[in-house]
């Protein structure tokens, strides 16, 4: 809690033209976290325009790196096929990456409550010139890293929404960090967070590793873990998920499209968590049990000059079926995909209760916000409706309560929703999340 | 009641308004007066707020300095902090961040502290958190920018201006490495660097390794086991040390407050007197006792802010005058960085405007009682009777025997438990020298008053010595303030002035002795062994003084004390020289023979620290467990703020692991001019034999001792500042209460003249009357004087710094300070005088009339 208010009073500290350009900075890092799309730094690097390809796209000319300092990352491409365990851990490649986890849980008394586990892993330099800067000072010192982890955990019911933030920098090959992700045995951490595989090495070995036999079957690193999050004196939760269906992988195998001209990111989900444990919130402990999500991406480019942000939602339907939809604001204009005239783009995937994926092209579905309200200074939609018409689905997805602002560095909103049903029928629960407003 | 009321009130206002007006044209006619009362408050106020101001100051750089380290963490094994214990700690839940230090050397020769810290982890409320209102925030606190390629290299404002270097340029370090660009953070202390972890490790070539585990404040979980919080420093840590330096200072600030307001007193005085008529006319006309007094009090407020209010800038700009100084001697003392400009909070000024306020309304409250016990009746010149007279001295005589006994009281009673010895020492010399202030005019009248009686005959010329002395009788109440300035000053003067000269005497002597190789070598540590062997085979060398240092911790049963290890090679050329203070039986040779054989010299500051003592055992911590030895001797070790062993050099590298250190180099005698510049030449290249190591560094021993000798010259000159300017108030004191009382002695000496007295005899009585009385001022000033040293070097010297000094006495300065006390005297008699010689007969002749 004390962090955030140091960054925000170094924040009010800068002079006006400076906290502008670290809003900009700020912004593009939320939206490229999150997201992995078009490069939009072209406040600092000049503007890419519509009609020209970001260079990271051609593949010819400057691909061995030559004069491409900022573009040393791998790019996220279809038809390459998903390893596992291995793509569990990190890709030090990718830009951007990101272990998320949301959980619509229940008390004893059946009150809702919702609990949040992220970690974010960035590159602050491509790998290439990190191995440079390796290089030039010896490989000696554990600090030298340019990856930087950041995690968020939220809990909330009703009023209460707790928010907590880590930073750290990565650690050096072969030595254990504060921070890290590790694919066998599965575990992710940062400070005393972690989120483990409960499988014992051997067993995780014996298992397949190729994409087919883990999307297909129900056990796999992921699907027994742990969680855990103290996020100050009053507020700490520990829970273990236990997945009943498979792996999904979103897009095309796992390659998840995500603007018009063919930019995407690696995607692949586990849906179907149970979930229990002990949530103590503001020193109330409680008993809980529900549904929990956990959303695997990386990616490489950030979004594109004119895409101010994203709605993305992920749904557990009443019938067992689970839903997730995005939609990024703005830009990709001139693309014949694309929905009216806005320039937004839309996806999403249906998964049936067996875990068989259903592909949602943005055709396939749309998403309008219906509602409206004030929260922290600005206006967000808290009421939406999800239309599949292929799929007979007409959703109303409300916002459970509006005052979910995450107060991270890099601030969105988070939060638990309702899903019901166009006769007004409750249908299911899920999890809401909004940038760029 | 108000329409009654206020038709009442507007002549009352208008009266007091009168009454006002009249009260303050005294000093129309007596501008000499205004000058000395406003010249006293200006002097007090800029002299105390000057100290004040640079103390402020230098505390706000320590503040700063402290900030950047505190709570820590420690392993309990002693193993060194590692990257491993930041990550175990972090995965523990303990909010904690590594941060390594040290110092490098940029390209140009200049050294400055690193400090590498993990801006991710810090906790709050540390470095990067603005806790100075007014910070315009162009420091570019950003986290993210120490982290992100290039980084930042952040830097106080002033040490950016004494790099002589610009924002978002890069520094160069001695190896050719680039630091990041530098940014401007007014949170740092001056002469520290503050980089991100990653490069200040590779700067100072830490690899894993970390200084400090800081823990955020106030943090709820508990230590793993393995790990303890880092226990605060014992014995003298240069906190402390820094604050005897700002005590003595503020003891300075003080005298020179008390010696102004003297100077205030004796003119508020002078100006009561001489306004009594007046104020019994404004009674008689009807002005009532209590609107007098208030008025008198609105006189004082508005003499007072006239006087403060320049001061203040005064010493504002003393300070900043004096402040490089006092810098570069608190950094090259006590390590103790200070930045060069002033800073100073609102309190600074709120509390100088009230010292000095309340000074003058201690001087003048005296004045506002006399006032309101105002006899209207009483005759309007009343002189003191002798009866009073008498009666005050005695008065004055049993307060200064009662503030002396208080003083030797002190001295002699043991410091009660928790009071620091240095406030009690200050106190003993603050009450001894109060004492003497107040005896002194019982000294001077008794003195007169016996030469006087000791006068043989009645010839014409005794009868004027006789007149002479009964007249300074009289004008001693009037001049004994002006007096126990001059008393004071001078004996400050000469106090602190041995001390000085004392302490210059002896450090000089003691760097003769440990200084006796003629060039001093520091090798690489990768080369250090290659140039050992290559030096001892030259013949140019006649001797090779090895020196390694390490640090360590001192067992003792009531605890652990940090302790500073040095070995030494106990070689004749440099155990001949070597000064002891104490050994076991008084035995030199024995104690040197011991040393070799394993046992430990201690130096004084850990002596005095640690009640050790030559014969008693200490025990050391060292890598392979505790290393325990005979004290065989005691060594002064001025200047150094540590405690101090000393082993031989072999023990320090076999038991204590310490790294190479330096070679002292004694050329063989006679050696040609030639031959020893080819040798330093030779010394100043690497060596082919060890590779790729670098060149050593080389620091001949005149320059080590210009070095040493410049630090305490301008240790001192602060000092000595002070105290000339302390001399020079009291000179202006006694020359301000002459000037005062120019007129008044002029109507005294115009009866003499009628009698026949030529004006040559009447001046020539005029100055012998004053340079007398100030010569017997300073002879008394001398004992004083030399008390006062004593006091320095053998009570206070050891409560702040650990060490004694002997104690020298400097005649020379005695001469120097009676000359100048007669000169101070007879040059402020010289004006009175002077108008005496030029005034005409008639003036004379209406001043007779007059009286």
């Amino acid at each position: 809690m004390n962090r955030r208010s140091t960054i925000r009073r170094l924040f009010t500290r800068l002079p006006r033209w400076k906290r502008m350009l670290l809003a900009g900075l700020m912004l593009a890092l939320v939206l490229g976290l999150a997201l992995g799309l078009v490069p939009s730094l072209a406040l600092l690097t000049g503007p890419t325009g519509d009609s020209t390809p970001p260079t990271a796209q051609a593949p010819s000319g400057g691909f061995a790196g030559l004069g491409r300092a900022a573009d040393g990352f791998t790019q996220a491409r279809p038809g390459q096929a998903l390893r596992f365990p291995e793509d569990h851990g990190a890709h030090p490649g990718f830009r951007t990456e990101w272990w998320y986890l949301t959980a619509n849980l229940h008390d004893e008394q059946g009150r809702p409550l919702g609990v949040q586990w992220t970690l974010f892993r960035q590159a602050l330099a491509p790998p290439a010139a990190q191995q440079d800067a390796k290089d030039a000072v010896g490989t000696t010192n554990p600090w030298a890293s340019n990856q930087l982890w950041m995690a968020h955990a939220a809990v909330s019911r009703d009023e209460a929404h707790v928010v907590a933030e880590r930073l750290s920098r990565g650690s050096p090959k072969g030595l254990a960090g504060p921070a890290g992700v590790r694919a066998m045995p599965f575990a992710a951490w940062i400070d005393d967070w972690q989120l483990t595989g409960a499988l014992s090495e051997t067993l995780s070995k014996a298992l397949p590793n190729t994409l087919a036999s883990p999307l297909s079957s129900s056990t796999d690193a992921l699907s027994q873990l742990s969680v855990s999050a103290t996020l100050d004196e009053t507020t700490r939760y520990r829970l273990t998920l236990t997945a009943e269906g498979p792996l999904v992988a979103h897009g095309e195998a796992g390659f998840s499209q995500k603007a018009a001209d063919g930019q995407g990111s690696f995607y692949y989900s586990q849906p179907f968590y149970r979930a229990e444990g002990e949530v103590t919130l503001n020193g109330e402990t409680h008993r809980v049990s529900g549904r929990a999500w956990l959303d695997r991406e990386w990616s490489s480019q950030l979004l594109s000059e004119a895409q101010q942000g994203w709605d993305w939602l992920s749904l557990h339907l009443a019938d067992g079926t689970k839903l997730m939809a995005f939609r990024l604001r703005g830009g990709a204009a001139g693309g014949g995909e694309t929905q009216g005239d806005t320039g937004d783009y839309l996806s999403g995937s249906l998964i049936s209760a067996d875990g068989t994926l259903t592909p949602l092209g943005p055709t396939e579905l749309s998403l309008t916000p219906i509602a409206e309200r004030s929260v922290a200074g600005r206006r967000l939609p808290t009421r939406w409706r999800l239309e599949v018409p292929g799929q007979g689905l007409d959703l109303t997805i409300s916002a459970r309560h509006p005052n979910r602002w995450m107060t991270t560095q890099v601030p969105y909103w988070e939060g638990a929703v309702t899903v019901e049903g166009s006769d007004g029928r409750p249908r299911g629960e899920g999890y809401l999340e909004m940038t760029g407003y | 009641m108000t329409e009654r009321g206020a038709p009442r009130l507007v002549p009352h206002l208008a009266m007091a308004r009168t009454a006002l007006v009249t009260l303050l044209s005294h000093y129309r006619r007596h501008p000499g007066q205004l000058a000395m009362l406003l010249v006293g408050l200006w002097v007090a106020s800029a002299l105390w707020s000057g100290v004040q101001a640079i103390n402020a100051s230098a505390r706000d750089s320590y503040a700063r300095a402290e900030a950047l380290l505190s709570p820590s963490l420690e392993r309990r094994d002693g193993a060194p902090l590692s990257y491993a214990d930041f990550t175990t700690l972090r995965r523990a839940g303990l909010a904690v961040s590594p941060l390594v230090e040290g110092t490098i050397e940029l390209n140009d020769g200049q050294r400055l502290n690193v400090l590498g810290i993990e801006p991710l982890s810090l906790p709050a409320g540390g470095i990067g958190e603005d806790r100075s209102a007014g910070n315009d925030g162009e420091d570019g606190a950003n986290p993210l920018g120490l982290l992100q390629p290039p980084g930042q290299t952040r830097l106080a404002p002033e040490t950016l201006a004494t790099l002589n270097a610009s924002p978002g340029e890069r520094l160069v370090g001695a190896g050719g490495e680039r630091l990041p660009p530098l940014v401007i953070d007014a949170q740092l202390p001056p002469g520290t660097l503050m980089m991100d972890i990653t490069r200040a490790a590779d700067l100072l070539e830490r690899g894993p390794r970390i200084d400090t585990l800081l823990l955020a404040a106030g943090s709820q979980t508990a230590l793993p086991a393995a790990y303890r919080p880092t226990p605060a420093a014992q014995g003298l840590s240069p906190g402390q040390l820094t604050e005897s330096f700002h005590l003595n200072l503020t003891a300075m600030g003080l005298l020179a407050l008390v010696v102004g307001l003297l100077i205030v007193h004796a003119a508020l005085g002078l100006a009561l007197e001489q306004r009594l008529g007046l104020l019994r006319t404004l009674r008689a006309l009807g002005v009532p006792g209590r609107t007098l007094v208030g008025l008198l009090a609105i006189e004082l407020v508005l003499l007072g802010l006239a006087g403060t209010l320049p001061g203040i800038l005064a010493g504002l700009w003393l300070a900043s005058v004096l402040l490089p100084d006092v810098a570069a001697s608190l950094e090259a003392l006590f390590s103790a960085s200070v930045g060069a400009s002033l800073s100073l909070p609102w309190h600074f000024w709120a509390g100088s405007l009230a010292i000095t306020l309340g000074g003058l309304a201690t001087a003048g409250l005296g004045m506002l009682w006399r006032t309101a016990r105002l006899d209207i009746l009483a005759l309007g010149h009343a002189q003191p009777s002798r009866a009073d007279g008498r009666r005050r001295y005695r008065r004055q005589a049993g307060l200064a025997a009662l503030t002396w006994l208080a003083a030797l009281g002190l001295w002699l009673w043991p410091t009660p438990a928790g009071t620091p010895s240095l406030i009690a020492g200050f106190a003993m010399v603050a009450l001894a020298l109060a004492g003497s202030a107040l005896g002194l005019s019982v000294l001077l009248g008794a003195v007169l008053e016996g030469l006087k009686r000791g006068l043989p005959g009645n010839s014409p010329r005794t009868a004027l010595i006789r007149w002479a002395l009964a007249d300074l009788q009289l004008q001693l109440p009037r001049l004994q303030l002006a007096m126990m300035a001059l008393l004071l000053a001078l004996a400050t003067n000469l106090g602190v002035a041995g001390m000085v000269g004392g302490f210059r005497l002896t450090f000089l002597d003691w760097l003769d002795q440990r200084l006796v190789a003629d060039l001093y070598l520091r090798p690489p540590p990768a080369a250090y062994d290659s140039w050992r062997d290559w030096l001892e085979t030259r013949p140019e060398i006649a001797t090779l003084l090895e020196r390694r240092e390490t640090d360590t911790r001192l067992i003792r049963a009531e605890g652990e004390r940090p302790v500073a290890l040095q070995g030494i090679s106990p070689d004749p050329a440099l155990t001949a020289s070597w000064p002891l203070l104490a050994t076991l039986n008084a035995d030199r040779a024995a104690a040197w023979q011991s040393l070799r054989e394993g046992a430990a010299l201690i130096n004084e500051q850990l002596a005095i620290a640690t009640g050790l003592a030559p014969g008693d055992m200490l025990t050391l911590a060292s890598p392979t467990g505790p290393f325990t030895t005979q004290v065989a001797g005691i060594y002064p070790d001025y200047g150094n703020p540590r405690g101090e062993v000393t082993l031989t050099v072999e023990r320090l590298s076999q038991r204590f692991a310490a790294k190479p250190g330096s070679m002292g180099l004694v050329l063989t005698p006679g050696l040609a001019a030639a031959d020893e510049a080819a040798l330093r030449q030779r010394l100043t290249r690497p060596l082919p034999e060890a590779g790729e190591a670098p060149a050593p560094s080389l620091i001949d021993q005149r320059s080590l001792h210009r070095q040493a000798r410049q630090v305490f010259e301008r240790t001192f000159a602060v000092t000595r500042a002070l105290t000339g300017l302390t001399l020079g108030v009291a000179a202006l004191a006694l020359f301000t209460g002459l000037l005062a009382q120019a007129r008044e002695r002029r109507a005294r000496l115009a009866p003499l003249w009628a009698l026949g007295l030529g004006r040559t005899t009447l001046l020539g009585v005029t100055l012998a009357q004053l340079g007398g009385l100030a010569l017997a001022t300073a002879l008394l000033a001398l004992p004083l004087g030399v008390a006062l040293n004593w006091a320095l070097v053998a009570e206070i010297n050891v409560a702040a710094f650990g060490w004694r000094l002997p104690l020298h006495v400097f005649p020379a300065a005695w001469v120097q300070a009676l000359g100048l006390a007669v000169l101070v005297a007879l040059l402020a008699a010289a004006l009175p005088a002077w108008r005496l010689w030029r005034a005409p007969p008639r003036q004379l002749l209406e001043e007779f009339s007059a009286s």
